[in-house]
């Protein structure tokens, strides 16, 4: 008789504090608000602060508060490669990227109702395409390689007189993978009738950004992954390109008319200053960067032996800051249970539900459901060390090990 | 997902899982780790002077019982609670709740409710499997 999985079994973390709170792995989803930028946003709310209207530029209130979102238009244009004048505010990437591709769409629909994207793009793109294709506009969806590139030949092939928008995420949030949109960029301009759009939620201070450079129409920015407040962002509209959009919402004619409404000077002021921190940590030589790099791959050393484990996306084409891990012989949801009390990370399995479907990035990468569903994303950011790594590296192995054997696939968990 | 307390424990521990072996252990298998979720069980009988009348398969004990599982929490910990609770109890083929009554226990979403009953299926054959070994005078020693 054998015991798999004995109830007595060391457990990992055990010279952690008890109550100690998970290590944070997810700075994919978000990051902590940078103490400095907070102190920058805390100084534009009270009455002493900046809190006049920015609108209002009738009186020494507003404009002060005019002058400091001007100033952090300029710092988001230049960790990007904009022109100041192509920022304009929102409430997030989600809102900006539904302001492109809503905005282009019906703008131009009397030229054409064709747009591309890929399947690998953020819900906050794919579904706002769900609902053209409901309104009878035509979403072509393109697949990527198993390495989650897009092949400019299939974008080329797929282009049509009718396409009015393609738009391609720069850094894929769930693998981290770096799509060549400049080269996209060149190949839809090319085609002439098309504008280009692109989701760099996930960019600011993980690679360089080079908006205009790289001849991007549009390009949709959030705060909260750069250490910036949740609730800001913006969707830069090249003014050098002379795109235009229509407006989805009106009442003041705020941010060139493309987004009325008061601007939030504490959340820009916050997204200006985060961006501007960050923006020095973007270079793939920057110190930063390859301390995330080398964190990388030391979690990657330490999981590997596991065996059947599988990197989705390749090291040399993704951001230094994110990892993630098919596990094989592992159930995707008791993977997540067993590690959640001791680290926080997110799953290849939307967890929306009880019954978490396969993330289907991973699933267009190839991947099966099976080993979509047990994966896991670590994203690393300025607080991660290598002490934490080194912990991931237990809490998983013991978890993925113990896993195996209750399902019967190695011969001891201890 | 947040887990009751129950399920917590019983997932953590894991206990009661791996195998038997030998001749007086019946096994029971449901499910399919390529379909998400496979649990197997194997009981093993006592050996007990009951076991040698007619009516051994009502009376037959449980002498031991383990559980294997690729499988979600809940199904890992209602798998682990059926089989601490087996231990001493007469093999029948029948769980000692309704499906619903450990879904309650264990506060699992309805939606979940078929993995339950793979787990069923499986106790349900281990059990018909160590109630034909009894019956066959096979026990163990």
């Amino acid at each position: 008789m054998s015991d798999a999985a004995r109830p007595d079994a060391a457990r990992p973390g055990a010279a952690r504090p008890f109550g100690a709170r998970p290590i944070y792995f997810d700075y994919a989803a978000t990051t902590p608000v940078d103490a400095r930028v907070a102190a920058y946003m805390a100084e534009c709310l009270t009455r002493d602060g900046t809190f006049g209207n920015p609108g209002s530029r009738s009186h020494a209130e507003g404009e002060r508060a005019h002058e400091a979102v001007e100033a952090a238009r300029r710092q988001v244009a230049a960790a990007v490669g904009a022109a100041p004048a192509d920022v304009v505010w929102t409430s997030g990437a989600t809102e900006a990227n539904n302001l492109a591709i809503f905005g282009v769409a019906l703008q131009a629909r009397t030229r054409g109702r064709h747009i591309i994207t890929c399947k690998t793009e953020h819900k906050a793109v794919l579904d706002p395409c769900r609902e053209l294709e409901r309104r009878g506009w035509s979403v072509t969806y393109l697949a990527p390689s198993a390495r989650g590139r897009l092949d400019p030949a299939r974008l080329a092939a797929a282009l049509r007189p009718d396409t009015v928008l393609v738009s391609v995420m720069h850094v894929n949030n769930e693998i981290g993978v770096i799509q060549d949109v400049a080269g996209l960029a060149t190949l839809v301009a090319r085609h002439g009738t098309a504008r280009m759009h692109v989701d760099a939620a996930q960019s600011v201070g993980k690679c360089p950004i080079d908006f205009a450079g790289a001849g991007i129409d549009l390009m949709s920015l959030s705060a909260h992954k750069a250490y910036g407040p949740k609730g800001a962002g913006a969707l830069l509209v090249s003014a050098a390109r002379g795109v235009e959009l229509e407006p989805l919402q009106y009442g003041g004619g705020q941010e060139r008319s493309l987004r009325s409404g008061t601007v939030a000077t504490h959340q820009v002021v916050g997204m200006g200053a985060a961006f501007a921190l960050a923006a020095a940590d973007a270079a793939p030589e920057s110190a930063e960067s390859l301390r995330l790099a080398a964190l990388r791959e030391r979690l990657w050393d330490g999981i590997r032996v596991l065996g059947a484990t599988f990197r989705n996306g390749e090291p040399s084409d993704c951001v230094p800051q994110l990892l993630n891990v098919s596990f094989g012989d592992v159930e995707g949801e008791s993977l997540l249970a067993a590690v959640q009390d001791e680290l926080a990370v997110s799953t290849g399995s939307a967890c929306t539900s009880s019954l978490g479907e396969p993330s289907y990035v991973l699933r267009a990468l190839g991947r099966d459901e099976r080993l979509a569903e047990a994966s896991l994303r670590l994203s690393f950011g300025r607080f991660s060390t290598a002490a934490d790594v080194d912990h991931a590296i237990m809490v998983i192995g013991h978890a993925v090990l113990r896993l195996r054997s209750i399902g019967g696939l190695c011969a001891t968990a201890n | 997902m947040r887990y009751s307390e129950l399920t917590r424990r019983y997932f953590e521990s894991g206990i009661g899982a791996g195998v038997l072996t030998g001749p007086a252990v019946g096994r029971g298998a449901a499910g399919s780790r390529a379909g998400g979720t496979w649990v197997q069980f194997d009981i093993a009988i006592a050996c007990d002077i009951a076991a040698a009348t007619a009516t051994a398969a009502r009376e037959t004990r449980i002498g031991a019982a383990r559980f294997l599982a690729f499988a979600c929490p809940h199904t890992i910990a209602a798998a682990a609670w059926l089989v601490e609770w087996s231990v001493g109890k007469s093999c029948i083929a029948a769980l000692p709740e309704s499906v619903h009554e450990i879904a309650e226990r264990f506060e699992i979403p309805i939606e979940k409710l078929g993995r339950l009953l793979i787990v069923e299926d499986a106790w349900l054959a281990a059990g018909r499997a160590a109630i034909s070994l009894s019956a066959r005078g096979i026990t163990m020693s």
